[in-house]
């Protein structure tokens, strides 16, 4: 017993000394994500204003930034919930790919958008319950209340993906998984529904660009 | 002519109550058998979605026809000076209510900065023409009677569409019956005899107001969507508990549910919260 005590005494001191210098890295980590999304955020912007160039070559480096920045298959994992794991591997590449498209056609127009009229501020970071780091930003507007917009960063050796914009307390990632769930069920629960549904979307999306 | 207040959230009450049980119908629930299919059924929370979705229906043809063309006219003639009066007005109009609500959920640094915009805004606002406070650094915020009964631990029901109204619960549906009876100033003013016109010009401005203001990101949800009734439902059910509990900040948002172990790798939970 006493061994068994010592040796659980031993394993808890192991595990503070263990968890110290990653409690020190944190507040580095807290610093390097302000500045990874804070050039994120102006690099999104600057990729769809650069005069001269066409909006589908404006798309494509937008889409590049996108690709190095954001974790797509965990957040495509998470937006497809349950029915990830009944998807044959061709669906969940097809899903991905969709995904992917999506976002960069949804978001590229919206920062475009945004680039007209809006300032965007980092404010703080934090880390969160899943040891990530949340990074809280504003959107300022004229005469209008500022727009509070969280991105939760998975972080790995100092590198940082965005899993989740959360808009005025709305989590886009919560929103897209409860779309796509309800889409599935629309569709006899068939995957393959939702892969159709993304495919027109995508489609649609490529004829009109941007928003008006 | 107290009295027809009363009468008037009853008469509310009553079509909506009507238009429900003309179009019940019922969502079939997953088997037991698939406990995942039974968790996300009661996670989104709508268990009369296909009246719900009769009634978002309604509401879209309702909008395109008349509510979207009528914001969209008063954006494109009227100018933003104009318009920015009118905001501030019908906003300050509902300051006493929110008040009231603000302290009824003893909420006491709320309540103070409610109370000081209104005085304010009253005063050198111009009978609210101005919102002055927002300009000396007193925010606004929003709260009404469903969030009053949501802090005092009422749960929201089943997710419903009204009519007209849009995304609601039966909690916030009730609070709605009861601010729009008992809104302190539309009360008082409705009281005064000839000055009903004021309390509905109100209510019709203050709609107004809000469907220009939602013109832009209405248009984008709808250009993005895949299903727009599932995705305004989200939308909305996760605004209003963010806006319930004061969120969005920091140190309230729930994790959405990704493992925290690294070891695992890039694995996700199933759960939502």
């Amino acid at each position: 017993m006493m061994f068994r005590r010592v040796l659980m005494l031993s394993a808890l001191a192991l595990g503070l000394i263990t968890a110290l210098p990653q409690t020190v890295r944190a507040a580095d980590d807290l610093d390097g994500a302000k500045k990874f999304i804070g050039d994120l955020a102006s690099q999104a912007i600057t990729s769809m204003t650069t005069k001269g160039l066409a909006v589908s070559e404006r798309t494509q480096n937008f889409r590049k930034l996108f690709i190095g920045s954001v974790d797509l298959p965990t957040i495509g994992k998470f937006a497809l919930g349950r029915h990830w794991r009944t998807a044959t591997p061709e669906q969940q590449r097809e899903f991905l790919g969709l995904f992917e498209d999506m976002l960069v056609l949804t978001w590229s127009a919206r920062f475009k958008d945004a680039a007209d009229h809006v300032t965007f501020q980092v404010v703080d970071a934090k880390s969160d319950a899943d040891q990530g780091i949340i990074v809280e930003s504003r959107i300022l507007r004229e005469k209008q209340e500022p727009v509070s917009v969280l991105w939760r960063l998975r972080t790995n050796e100092g590198s940082f993906r965005v899993i989740d914009l959360i808009v005025e307390g709305t989590s886009m990632l919560v929103e897209y998984r409860e779309e796509y769930a309800s889409v599935i069920n629309q569709n006899g629960g068939k995957i393959e529904g939702l892969l159709d549904a993304l495919r027109k979307k995508v489609a649609q999306l490529q004829q009109r660009p941007a928003a008006q | 002519m107290a009295k027809s207040f009363p009468s008037r959230s009853v008469e509310a009450f009553a079509t909506c109550a009507l238009a429900l049980g003309l179009l019940a119908g019922c969502a079939s629930p997953p088997s037991a058998t698939d406990p995942e299919a039974v968790t996300e059924y009661q996670q989104t929370n709508d268990p009369l979605e296909p009246t719900n979705r009769a009634i978002f229906d309604f509401n879209q043809k309702l909008d395109k026809l008349a509510f979207k063309p009528v914001a969209e006219a008063y954006h494109d003639y009227v100018p933003d000076f104009a318009r920015d009066r009118v905001h501030d007005l019908v906003d300050n109009w509902r300051a006493p209510l929110r008040l009231a609500n603000d302290v009824a959920q003893g909420d006491a640094d709320r309540a103070v900065e409610t109370f000081i915009r209104f005085t304010f805004n009253t005063g050198f606002g111009i009978g609210g023409l101005f919102d002055v406070a927002s300009a000396a650094g007193v925010p606004n915020h929003q709260t009404d009677t469903g969030a009053t009964f949501a802090v005092w631990g009422a749960g929201e029901g089943p997710y419903l569409v009204l009519p007209v109204l849009g995304p609601s619960n039966p909690r916030d549906l009730t609070g709605i019956a009861i601010d729009y009876a008992f809104d302190p100033l539309d009360y008082s003013i409705g009281e005064l005899e000839g000055f009903r016109w004021a309390t509905e010009t109100r209510g019709a401005l203050s709609g107004l107001d809000r469907r220009e203001k939602a013109i832009d990101a209405l248009n984008e949800i709808d250009r993005t969507a895949l299903d727009l009734y599932s995705s305004i439902r989200s939308l909305y059910r996760q605004h209003r508990e963010a806006e319930i509990h004061h969120r969005p900040s920091l140190d309230k948002l729930p994790s959405p549910g990704f493992s925290s172990a690294p070891a695992a790798g890039p694995e996700i939970s199933q759960e939502t919260h």
